[in-house]
């Protein structure tokens, strides 16, 4: 290889990669886990969950997946610091989801609820009803449930289907608060050019895209589902 | 406080489940996928692995499709007609003639109809009824008079079983399968051409490609993953050049698309071949080292002029121009090709005109280039190498070659015929002409497959004796002596080998339902009691005996094998296995450029049939719907069929989108829904040949190409009229 190499520090390990390296794709390679919530190896990655923060010695923590490795760097990734503002990303996103989620009952690899047992966040300090389940569902599909409450807005989808699938159906629509995604000019899922090839639902990181149970069977069923 | 229930899920009691690594059930990309089940084998769903030709990604069938295994339908049990059910025809009311309409029943076979007409037995009694039948018919009738289908769906032991139960055992070589139907003609031209008829390089090295052409293959709806691939490719650069008579949707992805008229392929390409060599656009280099032929191919094409090409197949005699300059200038191209080129009368042609493309670009046996007909099923290429080809023992070692056949009858210990068999539908005609009295069908469903199936109806009617293997009761088992159920492919251990030549070990993700049996310990059954003594210690050991009569496949075994598979040939255990074939030189030294003259189709329209059905699949099914058609999600999201029409046409008819009309051919006539696309060109009708109560096959035109033997299912004249109800 003709690139210039840099070379590093990651939790005080030290590391020689290709420059243009991302900080999370190095750390991958010394086999230390950084949790990201919107990244995957398999997509572009964007920076939008910013549960991969670490700690460069800068004025601010910055997000792993997207700052390319300098030389000289040193790179803290499990600072009390960080662990601090994961959790409190962690609490946040919580704060907005389904109480339970349908991504445990159908395939059980919630990385948001992984995230959850990780920093042990049993409930989320809220008044009552300051929660609600507002944003919507698409159960247009006969394969895959959309649960807009369930969805971080973290984008794996849309790049699922535009980047790795390249069938190009799904987009944001809406702002603020009321912002969602959404298929073609806004279709119900059924109805858009969607080809059910479950790309989606094999990247999404919640509850927000999920498998409908072909016998209707789960894998795992909550308290008070009976048998 | 809101109560954050995460803890509380994972505590609940999980449903105990078993992750099994196989491989997808459906198409001939052989995806790489893991389906969990529970404990009674019932799916919960499907993930990609990180297979050599999937990288994690899946489509709606191998993630969704795979209930049908578990459906309530499954044959559980050895199956005898009944004496008060002879003579034999049609069982159910949608296998007789003029069944099609909107007030007919539709979907699946209707089992409390049929079934009836079966008793159940045990399996001693089945395998001792079909032993002494088949021995009592090649007694009578010479061994000549039996045949066998075996399935592309199987495995390659299944496959290799099969073939032998056929010429070791019936003592014939009248064995197919359905490659006969999709891709025997550029078998033929390849093997011709190259010396070898399968791929020469894999899809997804389409990423290295300055080009790809995409010639009568619709890859989106037949191939979805490797159309990922292929548009991963044009993402980055690679320029697709699409060939289609029907819009396939991967030419929006495309540098340039071209609309030619059905059974035009040859003119077009020889248009493109006249121009590369008018305008010195080809490699002089590889024409002159590597292949023979050129003067001859030269001298036809040089008759093919841009416009008199572009005239015949309806496309301006610049596009021929921009595709030829394109294709020529490109350092690097890849050919993917499908049934559009391959079934038709002169599918061998068609293939023939690829491969002389290729050849004369230099575009074989580097990186980014090569010839790729894009396999159907998940083990056409694995059931093709394995020896289910009349004329071929494993391998493509020709049952007439004496030396060949010598070892072979060594191998197996017995004489075998030295006349090549019949092919598939030789074998339909023989059963109604007499020559054909027994046949054998392995997880095959002529009834629908088969073009033309109102002469399939009296063919199979005709037969003295039919078997069935399979895991429902299909249509081609309405007509069946004796039925015995088998497996599904999540059933059972055995390899795959898929359209890039990578041979796959599936494995089983659930038990087998009721008394249903392995298929290779089945054929062994019946082998044993037709006093051929077949026995082995597990498949895998079928697949050796297959690997030593198969030089294609040395070094493989199913421990080398492994969870990720290897390409064949493979010099190399520890190594992945071939990607690109043939870098210096051919199976046969030189490539032979073969030239090709346009032909006019066998049915062409006139006033009384005045418009061009072409035939296919769609992607939600599969073939002839037996699997898919009993996946829930499958149909649910596809539940029927619809016959696609021009809108000015369907303006003209006064049909709007949704409405019935009945489309009619010289052989039959279907009923069905309207679906109105630009998609197909003014005048021509695309029907999907899955759904038995609008069976395309009821239509086409059996006429076979006198080469490969392949039926044109692409092109028959039709008549279209609005059914008002």
């Amino acid at each position: 290889m003709s690139a210039e190499q840099v070379n590093l520090t990651i939790d005080g390990r030290d590391i020689s990669v290709p420059a243009g390296t991302s900080v999370w794709d190095a750390a991958r390679a010394l086999g230390i886990d950084i949790p990201a919530l919107c990244h995957d190896p398999r997509l572009r990655p964007v920076g939008a969950c910013r549960l991969c923060v670490v700690d460069t010695g800068q004025r601010n923590l910055t997000a792993a997946c997207v700052r390319p490795c300098e030389d000289g760097m040193q790179v803290v990734t499990d600072s009390a610091d960080v662990e601090r503002h994961r959790r409190m990303l962690t609490l946040m996103l919580l704060s907005e989801q389904p109480a339970e989620s349908a991504r445990e009952a159908t395939t059980g690899d919630d990385m948001l609820y992984a995230l959850a047992r990780r920093y042990g966040i049993e409930a989320v300090d809220l008044p009552d009803g300051a929660e609600g389940c507002p944003r919507g569902a698409d159960q247009s599909s006969p394969v895959i449930a959309v649960d807009h409450q369930a969805c971080i807005l973290c984008d794996r989808c849309i790049r699922g289907c535009d980047e790795i699938q390249h069938n190009n159906v799904m987009t944001r629509t809406g702002k603020g608060y009321t912002a969602r995604i959404a298929f073609d000019l806004d279709a119900a899922m059924a109805e858009s050019t969607c080809v059910s090839c479950g790309e989606c639902v094999a990247v999404c990181p919640t509850g927000a895209l999920t498998n409908k149970a072909v016998h209707g069977l789960w894998l795992r069923r909550g308290e008070g589902d009976g048998a | 406080m809101k109560r954050f229930t995460g803890s509380a899920v994972t505590a609940a009691t999980p449903v105990p489940v078993n992750e099994v690594a196989t491989v997808c059930p459906y198409c001939g990309v052989g995806c790489a996928v893991s389906y969990v089940a529970d404990g009674d084998g019932r799916v919960l769903y499907g993930r990609g692995r990180d297979g050599s030709a999937n990288a994690g990604r899946l489509c709606v069938k191998g993630r969704y499709g795979v209930d049908y295994a578990a459906h309530p339908q499954r044959l559980t049990r050895p199956l005898i007609r009944r004496e008060t059910s002879y003579p034999k025809g049609p069982l159910s009311a949608f296998s007789k003639a003029d069944s099609s309409g909107p007030r007919k029943p539709g979907s699946i076979v209707d089992y409390d109809e049929v079934l009836p007409h079966f008793r159940e037995a045990s399996w001693d009694e089945a395998l001792d009824l079909v032993a002494r039948r088949l021995l009592d018919i090649r007694q009578q009738h010479g061994a000549d008079s039996l045949a066998g289908f075996g399935s592309a769906k199987g495995s390659n032991e299944e496959a290799y079983l099969f073939q032998k139960l056929v010429r070791a055992v019936f003592g014939t070589n009248n064995v197919d399968h359905c490659t006969r139907l999709c891709h025997a003609s550029s078998v033929y031209a390849l093997i011709e051409g190259l010396g070898s008829g399968a791929v020469t390089n894999v899809v997804r090295d389409v990423e290295n490609a300055e080009v790809a052409v995409l010639s009568g293959c619709n890859p989106t709806a037949n191939h979805p993953v490797a159309a990922s691939f292929i548009k991963d490719a044009a993402e980055k650069g690679t320029k697709l050049l699409v060939v289609n008579v029907r819009r396939p949707p991967i030419a929006d992805f495309a540098e340039q698309y071209v609309q030619i008229r059905p059974g035009t392929d040859v003119a077009f390409y020889n248009g493109v071949l006249h121009v590369l060599i008018e305008e010195g656009l080809y490699d002089s280099g590889f024409v002159a080292a590597r292949t023979e032929g050129f003067e001859d191919l030269r001298a036809v094409v040089s008759r093919y002029t841009p416009a008199l090409a572009g005239s015949e197949c309806g496309v301006p005699a610049e596009e021929i121009v921009r595709f030829a300059r394109t294709l020529g200038s490109a350092a690097t191209a890849m050919f993917f090709w499908g049934m559009g080129i391959s079934q038709h009368v002169f599918g061998t042609n068609n293939a023939r005109c690829l491969i002389a493309l290729a050849l004369l670009t230099g575009n074989v046996g580097r990186p980014g280039t090569g010839l790729h007909p894009l396999r159907g099923q998940n083990n056409v290429q694995g059931a093709s190498d394995a020896g289910l080809i009349p004329m071929y023992y494993p391998g493509y070692q020709s049952v007439t070659d004496d030396s060949v056949r010598a070892r072979f009858e060594q191998l197996w210990g017995v004489p075998l015929s030295a006349s090549a068999g019949l092919t598939t539908v030789e074998i339909t005609h023989g059963a109604l002409d007499g020559r054909i009295r027994g046949l054998y069908c392995q997880g095959e469903n002529p009834f629908m497959s088969d073009p033309d199936i109102n002469k399939v109806r009296e063919a199979l009617s005709n037969l003295e004796f039919l078997v069935v293997q399979d895991i429902f009761l299909t249509e081609t088992a309405e007509f069946a002596d004796v039925i015995l159920p088998a497996s599904s492919a999540l059933e059972k251990t055995g390899t795959y080998t898929n359209t890039d030549r990578r041979v796959q070990i599936g494995r089983p993700v659930r038990g087998l339902p009721g008394e249903a049996r392995q298929d290779w310990e089945i054929l062994c059954e019946v082998a044993n009691r037709m006093g051929y003594a077949m026995d082995y210690a597990d498949v895998s050991a079928v697949f050796d005996e297959f690997v030593q009569a198969t030089p294609l496949y040395k070094n493989l075994s199913h421990a080398v094998l492994g969870d990720r598979g290897r390409w064949y040939p493979c010099p190399d255990p520890a190594s992945e296995g071939e990607k690109v074939l043939f870098s210096d030189t051919f199976p046969i030294g030189r490539a032979r450029l073969v030239a090709a003259e346009s032909a006019a189709a066998p049915e062409l329209t006139d006033d009384d049939w005045p418009f061009i059905l072409n035939t296919g699949r769609q992607l939600e099914h599969w073939h002839t719907g037996v699997m898919t058609r009993r996946s829930s999600a499958l149909d649910a999201i596809a539940p029927e069929a619809r016959v696609e029409l021009h809108p000015q046409d369907a303006a003209a008819l006064q049909v709007a989108d949704g409405d019935w009309v009945r489309v009619r051919s010289r052989r039959g006539s279907v009923s069905l829904k309207a679906n109105l696309t630009d998609a197909v060109a003014r005048g021509t009708l695309f029907i999907p040949m899955h759904f038995r109560e609008a069976a395309a096959n009821l239509l086409t035109n059996p006429s076979l190409d006198p080469l490969a033997k392949i039926p044109e299912f692409k092109i028959c004249a039709v008549q279209v009229e609005p059914l008002r109800l």
